[in-house]
């Protein structure tokens, strides 16, 4: 049986994790290898390096990063931010990355979900997909929209079609974000997680608003995500994975169990 | 233990590494068949797809063959595991075909199958103490999956995903391959390298 996964992302920038509101007042939280050795101790099932620095000037940092966690840490590492082509793909899988997610590149130029899934396969290539309710229509139909940059640019297009496409042009796997819901810690927005999931056949992680273990139950019954992600209200101290398991199994939610003595 | 990590060019092989060298083997990354052929044990990573393995094969599939039936050990991971096979669904050209049957996509309807699974083992030794008290839950990332034909007994442990059994590790004599990720597997993973090590030495 294929255990819902819990997925801990982290803000990094310059070689450390950084948390802020909105990518403003951002300050330094940790060490990202710390961090990771930290969550996957406690049970987390993947780790997610969102780099917000884009910029190129320091990439090497973000690859240096990466090679000392995978060098150390044994559980699945995605790497996304800043990733415009195939070489980028590259450079991050062969410093340690297992997965590459992108968003604007592939808005850009979305055969280049396809050309990553042919060189690398379609496992390696996360589509991100970072969706806002469109206004209330007269007819009364809930609909999304997909942004880029971080969610500031509406890119026009059907945030569920968009999601379909990507996973059929080659993506994996879906990292669906709510923007409305980003931060809110008020749960994920299951209507849109279970449109895409609905949708698509890759495996779903839904993102942006998780604030109490419930909200991660019913991402992963009630929205029919594969996987939640979650960031703040653990960085934040609010609870643990350990914590997050124990609930979800107590609940029925098949999590995988944490095993003893991991190093 | 000098153990050879055969590198089809890629990816990802920093964790695998890693791992094996936890688990006590001192460890090179060689594109060079000469020099994997001639190590104490191979590891057939498992990033990429079948025809570039199969291309990095470079026609020295028969000596591969040959080498693990003269008791190289050898484990292959996940595409490592399929390169076991003569032919895959997912591309052109010839595996080493140490066993006998195919690759094939899994039928579910979420494809490639991205997670944590549980892993049925049937108490080969490459198992030993890799289940933290409630299963062993291993991490799968896979579009594909190896089907044997005529003697099931390779088999030696299964998993299922969406209603589908299939072969979660094989082996035949001193060469084991594992469909799931023992490096991202976390400790029972991590145990699991150990005891191919551990077995390979002897």
């Amino acid at each position: 049986m294929l255990r819902p996964r819990i997925i801990v992302c982290l803000d990094v920038e310059g070689g450390r994790v950084v948390k802020g509101t909105q990518f403003r007042n951002l300050r330094d939280v940790g060490d990202p290898v710390e961090l990771a050795r930290r969550y996957e101790e406690e049970g987390a099932d993947e780790v997610v390096f969102l780099d917000i620095t884009a910029s190129h000037e320091k990439r090497g940092t973000l690859l240096e990063t990466v090679q000392r966690t995978a060098e150390v840490r044994f559980i699945p590492l995605t790497v996304g931010g800043g990733v415009r082509t195939v070489e980028d793909m590259g450079e991050l899988l062969r410093a340690g990355a297992d997965k590459i997610s992108v968003n604007s590149s592939a808005v850009r130029r979305p055969e280049l979900l396809t050309e990553g899934a042919e060189l690398f396969g379609s496992q390696c290539i996360v589509a991100s997909v970072d969706a806002a309710r469109n206004p209330p229509s007269e007819s009364g139909e809930v609909g999304w929209t997909h942004y880029t940059h971080g969610g500031r640019k509406p890119t026009g297009l059907d945030a569920v079609e968009w999601a379909r496409e990507c996973a059929q042009r080659g993506a994996g796997e879906i990292l669906l974000t709510s923007i409305d819901q980003d931060g809110a810690r008020t749960g994920y927005d299951l209507l849109l997680t279970r449109s895409v999931a609905e949708r698509v056949s890759v495996p779903v992680i839904a993102s942006g608003g998780a604030g109490s273990h419930e909200h991660l139950r019913d991402g992963l019954t009630d929205g029919r995500a594969d996987a939640v992600l979650l960031a703040g209200i653990l960085h934040d101290g609010l609870t643990t994975v350990r914590k997050i398991k124990a609930d979800l199994a107590e609940w029925g939610v098949p999590v995988r169990p944490i095993p003893e003595g991991t190093t | 233990m000098d153990v050879a990590l055969f590198d089809y060019g890629a990816g990802n092989l920093h964790s695998l590494k890693k791992g094996l060298e936890a688990g006590g083997g001192t460890v090179t990354i060689t594109p060079d068949w000469d020099r994997a052929l001639s190590a104490e044990a191979l590891v057939l990573p498992g990033v990429g797809s079948f025809g570039a393995a199969v291309r990095s094969l470079r026609d020295r599939e028969e000596d591969v063959r040959e080498a693990l039936e003269a008791g190289l050990p050898c484990l292959g991971i996940c595409l490592g595991m399929q390169l076991f096979f003569a032919e895959s669904e997912e591309g052109e050209g010839t595996g080493i075909g140490l066993l006998p049957g195919r690759v094939r996509k899994l039928k579910g309807r979420r494809v490639p199958q991205m997670g944590w699974n549980d892993v049925a083992a049937e108490g080969d030794t490459l198992f030993r103490a890799t289940d933290p008290g409630q299963g062993l839950v291993a991490y799968y990332a896979n579009s594909y999956v190896c089907e044997l034909t005529g003697d099931p007994s390779p088999i030696i442990a299964w998993s299922e995903y969406e209603g589908e059994r299939f072969p979660a590790a094989v082996r035949r004599g001193r060469a084991v391959g594992v469909q799931f990720h023992p490096e991202k597997s976390s400790s029972p993973g991590l145990r699991l390298l150990k005891n191919f090590l551990e077995e390979a030495a002897r």
